[in-house]
């Protein structure tokens, strides 16, 4: 019985000795609570797209024949719109398409934009308001098939006119070809896709509308003149002065040549700024 | 599709040298100091062949503030320019090039201990960056050297 109360005795004895080391442990920082791990702040901005035809599609452009051409519309059907923060940096030059981003921030939906309007800025896609902070250095984004709206069925459909001493074109032109394009940094005039918290930046899809008709302040021998598909070609398929084609009607009626020229400036028509991408056919 | 890509970059050891007598009439003297100084020369040219980018746009950023230009020029007839990046600004250093719708962007990184193009040459086809790749570790020298002089 003495032996009994004496192990109860030391059991209670290190219970107490144990409660009082437990307050001695809480004492330290007064609260009770094990003190929380400081919470990471996602520092945020927002981030729009744009996509631009230059002032060859705003304003008109003159094809390396000296045909002067000015679109009513210009639409172009993007979808798959997602811009990346990469490091290092992502190489376009090393054609490859695999990405392995920091964050990245996609732009949902499909949008249909007229390049051709308005005249004085790029089309405005759309934006992102809680894009992580940072240097977006790469975009990738697909050119499909219009679900709905004026360009449906097409990924791009070009209206517009090209005139050239006093004879006049009124050409409708109608692709097809799905392509997805992923490109590196924005460049140009100013620099693009340097998101600071709370601020807002831009991320541009650019098309060259001079890889398609060429440029005629360039040399007939100039590498873009000669990859172009210029207007002659196009002219010479109109009647009465009134020209509407589709791809295959391309296909059908151009000369090999020609149409293989087009096969390659409609996947490569893309670009971020001056930069270049990597392209290839969805179909 | 015939593309048109910029740049192949050396870091270099370029040299400036001024080394002009002074005049002998005293009315209006002037005080010429010769030197040299080495920094980072990119040379840009068309793919395939097509010969230098002369009269380029060239804007250099600095690792400091990226997003507004630390320098813009062009560059000369033979598609190089040249310039000296601020020691006291080390980090990644990014020149863009561009011309008649087409251009690149190449990396420069800057230490204390000096410079080197980073392995990301935007724009370069991988033809060009095995050259840029031996002109790197020539200049890399170089401008190791220019930073030891200045802390000299």
């Amino acid at each position: 019985m003495r032996q009994h109360r004496l192990v109860r005795t030391m059991a209670l004895l290190i219970a107490g000795v144990l409660v009082l080391a437990g307050l001695a442990g809480c004492a330290t920082d007064g609260s009770g609570a094990d003190p929380a791990p400081a919470a990471s702040v996602v520092e945020t901005g927002t981030l729009s797209f744009v996509a631009d035809g230059e002032e060859h599609a705003r304003e008109g452009t003159t094809s390396k024949e000296g045909w002067e051409i000015t679109f009513e519309h210009a639409y172009v059907t993007l979808t798959g719109i997602t811009a990346y923060q990469t490091d290092p940096p992502y190489d376009v030059d090393a054609d490859a398409w695999d990405i392995d981003p920091l964050h990245s921030v996609t732009l949902p939906d499909e949008f249909t934009v007229d390049l051709a309007a308005p005249a004085s800025d790029p089309a405005s896609v759309g934006e992102v308001g809680d894009a992580v902070a940072g240097h977006y250095n790469a975009l990738a984004w697909d050119l499909v098939r219009a679900s709905s709206g004026p360009a449906e069925g097409l990924s791009m459909l070009f209206v517009g006119t090209a005139e050239r001493d006093g004879e006049r074109v009124d050409f409708t032109l109608r692709f097809d070809r799905e392509v997805t394009y992923l490109g590196g940094e924005y460049i140009g005039d100013v620099r693009k896709g340097i998101l600071e918290a709370g601020s807002e930046a831009e991320m541009e899809m650019t098309f060259h509308f001079d890889h398609f008709f060429g440029r005629d302040d360039k040399d007939a021998d100039d590498p873009m003149n000669i990859d172009a598909l210029g207007f002659d070609p196009l002219a010479a398929l109109a009647t009465d002065g009134v020209l509407d084609v589709s791809m295959s009607d391309l296909e059908e009626l151009l000369p090999a040549e020609e149409y293989a020229k087009l096969e390659a400036i409609l996947v490569h028509f893309g670009h971020v700024g001056e930069g270049h991408c990597i392209a290839r056919p969805l179909d | 599709m015939n593309r048109v890509r910029p740049l192949i970059v050396s870091v270099a050891m370029a040299a400036l040298a001024l080394a002009l007598p002074a005049p002998a009439a005293m009315a209006h003297g002037v005080d010429l100091t010769a030197g040299t100084v080495e920094g980072v020369e990119v040379t840009a040219v068309f793919d395939g062949g097509g010969g230098p980018m002369a009269g380029a746009q060239v804007t250099v950023f600095a690792p400091d503030d990226p997003a507004r230009p630390w320098m813009t020029g062009t560059t000369d007839e033979e598609g190089r320019f040249f310039f000296v990046p601020d020691a006291a600004l080390p980090g990644t250093w990014d020149v863009q090039v561009r011309q008649a719708g087409h251009g690149g962007i190449v990396r420069v990184e800057v230490t204390a201990e000096g410079a080197e193009v980073a392995a990301d040459a935007a724009g370069l086809p991988v033809t060009q960056k095995a050259l840029m790749a031996l002109a790197v570790a020539w200049g890399a020298l170089g401008t190791a050297l220019y930073f030891r002089r200045r802390a000299a």
